[in-house]
């Protein structure tokens, strides 16, 4: 007991990431004394979403043992589960049904060079894209549902590669492959958080948990060590929703934009890693949406809506009732006009955007806002005004400017093309918007195999290995849509290979 | 814990309006749910193993109702079918009881965090 207490003062240190506790050579566990395991396991994935829970199949199928997932929160899945079930699969047997049968994992690499604007990883994107197949089976073989004979082509791809699951969402994944766990023999526990790791110099041993945490509340809980005999997996996701890392890697990002991930994308596990050497990279690569309403939570409908928004209605700031950008520029250019409208104290003043009611009313972008009153109908432009605390007479000018230009089929105030545009007459479908982030390009850097590298050796951490959102570098600037799902499933499926490399080169 | 006992206490939170049954002061400042006052009786260990201050699990919740599957959801009060919450697309079986409901505070599920208009706390 004693050395455990001793060791628990040197832990602590250690994560607040003094650099000096964690050098090479620091035995820390051993020069402790024997530490108290509670309970071991072979493998410990950190994390639930897609690359947790394909890496927990996986490893049972390899035969590395006994597989534990540890997830913080009280449901299972994360990001993924909540995510759009968009999945991008060169070669699946939809597209090749469809007669597209000129794609291939390279198509795809292609598509995701140009995105990743020269910061991507080429090889580990290309090696990602080779095994898409055996995560499309991984899928079919657990359960999965796609929709009948549903393949396009979405944003950034030059070609119709894209399914997407039964649902729309990407629970009908995380519940296959948890289902499948559970059958498998996966033991698979929520409310675990992992604390910190127990390192023996370059080497990860176990981690130290909080038990019966309830998110946020770091003080519930009891504090247990997990010995972990072969591997630890981080599949702990993106720290989207850690507003102080955000800004401390891309100051842009204030901390008024809200977030379409699940609550529990806050980091902490990379953040632990890095303070044992892990090496970040791209940190500050971080991608924002110019389309959320913050009249809703997480991704929602807001999106689908604004592709109606953009192109054939307009954008009017609430504080002078004007127009004040292209409303079908870029997401960078929109974001920042958008986040200009602020009230006298800084806080948000969300802009409106309205289109015509008539004839969209049947639209199912439009039937499902107005269910969720994230958009309200609004017959008239003085109603308009009056619900949004807008000047009424600039905003009755402002459209009939807009309705003059839209006849002209030409935009002076910002140049937008006009083609889409309607003439706003109402009733309107309105909403509110301010830009909201969604992705970490960042994280840790891996190998190739998905091993941890640490920054000051450049050498992999022993036994620490990371997949999905929370490893950085391999979309590079921009990351494709379709494309994290895909690469989630797939490194599960290699991360069981490496570790089953590493331990019989072990031996 | 008598079956009989349970389905009637369960029956009765359900014919209520509020379906984990109503919160009230049960000891002290402590509020809890109508339905569960005899387990304020019988000290709160049916919940708390040991002491208060631990914190309960989903246990002592399936012990008495079952599982997530056997409890029943009034479908007529659902925003949408696909709104069912004991049958969620993102999480079905993956979801402990304490992600939705709490004994001693008015909770919004979790489903709430993305759907706001669909479910009130309950
Ligand atoms: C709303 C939305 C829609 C999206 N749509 C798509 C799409 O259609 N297609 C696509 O390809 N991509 C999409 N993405 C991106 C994609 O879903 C995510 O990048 C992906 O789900 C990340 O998976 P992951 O397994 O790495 O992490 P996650 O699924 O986020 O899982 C990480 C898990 O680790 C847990 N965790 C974190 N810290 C700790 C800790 N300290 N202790 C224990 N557990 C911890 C978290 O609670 C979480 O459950 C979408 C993202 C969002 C937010």
């Amino acid at each position: 007991m004693q050395g455990r207490r001793n060791f628990l003062k040197l832990s602590a240190g250690a994560a607040i990431g003094s650099l000096a506790a964690t050098l090479p050579g620091t035995v820390q566990a051993k020069s402790c004394g024997e530490i108290n395991w509670d309970e071991s396991a072979d493998v410990i994935v950190v994390g639930s979403g897609f690359a947790g829970l394909s890496a927990a199949v996986n490893a049972k199928r390899q035969g590395l043992g006994s597989v534990l997932v540890l997830e913080k929160m009280q449901v299972i899945g994360g990001n993924s589960a909540i995510n759009g079930g968009w999945l991008a699969i060169p070669k699946n047997p939809i597209q090749l049904a469809q007669g597209v049968n000129d794609d291939s994992p390279e198509e795809l690499v292609k598509d995701q060079i140009i995105s990743g604007r020269g910061m991507q990883n080429e090889p580990a994107l290309r090696q990602i894209a080779n095994r898409s197949l055996d995560a499309y089976d991984l899928c079919i073989d657990t359960g999965v549902k796609f929709r009948d004979g549903f393949n396009i082509q979405v944003g950034g791809h030059n070609k119709a590669r894209a399914i997407r699951t039964q649902h729309g969402t990407g629970g009908d994944i995380t519940t296959k492959l948890y289902e499948a766990g559970v059958k498998e023999g996966v033991d698979h526990r929520l409310q675990h958080y992992i604390e910190d790791f127990i390192m023996d110099g370059q080497q990860i041993i176990g981690v130290k948990v909080r038990k019966n945490y309830r998110f946020p509340d770091l003080k519930t809980g009891t504090t247990i060590f997990i010995k972990a005999n072969k591997a630890v997996v981080l599949a702990n996701g993106g720290f989207a929703r850690n507003m102080a890392l955000r800004e401390a890697v891309d100051p842009s990002l204030d901390p008024t934009l809200d977030c379409t991930n699940a609550m529990g994308a806050t980091g902490e596990v990379t953040l632990t890693a890095m303070a044992y050497g892990a090496l970040p990279v791209h940190m500050n690569l971080i991608q924002t949406g110019h389309w959320g309403s913050p009249d809703e939570g997480g991704f929602g409908w807001s999106n689908a809506l604004l592709s109606i928004g953009w192109h054939q209605g307009v954008a009017i700031s609430v504080l002078n009732g004007k127009r004040f950008m292209d409303e079908r520029a870029d997401r960078k250019t929109c974001s920042e006009a958008i986040m200009k409208n602020r009230n006298a104290d800084g806080s948000p003043a969300y802009p409106v955007v309205f289109f015509n009611y008539n004839n969209y009313a049947k639209d199912d972008r439009v039937v499902r806002a107005l269910r969720d009153e994230m958009a309200w109908k609004v017959d008239s432009l003085d109603e308009i005004a009056a619900k949004f605390d807008i000047p009424a007479a600039e905003l009755k000018r402002s459209i009939k400017e807009y309705n003059k230009h839209v006849g002209e089929r030409k935009d002076p105030l910002f140049n937008r093309k006009m083609d889409t545009a309607e003439e706003l007459t109402g009733p309107f479908v309105v909403s509110r918007i301010w830009p909201k982030v969604h992705y970490c390009m960042g994280g840790l850097k891996t190998d190739l195999g998905a091993r941890v590298i640490d920054g000051r050796s450049m050498a992999p951490i022993k036994n620490l290995y990371a997949i999905g959102e929370v490893t950085g570098g391999i979309h590079g600037e921009a990351r494709l849509s379709s494309t994290s799902c895909l690469e989630c499933l797939v490194m599960g499926i290699i991360v069981s290979e490496t570790i089953k490399a590493d331990l019989e080169g072990a031996v | 814990m008598n079956k009989l006992l349970l389905s009637a206490l369960l029956g009765l939170a359900l014919s209520s309006n509020v379906m984990a049954g109503e919160l009230v002061k049960m000891k002290g400042k402590t509020e809890g749910r109508v339905n569960h006052e005899f387990i304020y009786q019988d000290g709160c260990q049916t919940c708390h193993q040991g002491s208060g201050k631990k914190n309960t699990t989903d246990a002592a919740c399936v012990e008495c109702h079952g599982d997530i599957n056997s409890i029943p959801v009034d479908e007529s009060k659902l925003a949408i079918p696909e709104a069912h919450p004991h049958k969620s697309l993102h999480y079905n079986q993956g979801a402990s009881c304490l992600a939705c409901h709490a004994e001693h505070e008015k909770k919004a599920p979790v489903c709430t965090e993305c759907h706001r208009t669909w479910f009130e706390e309950m």
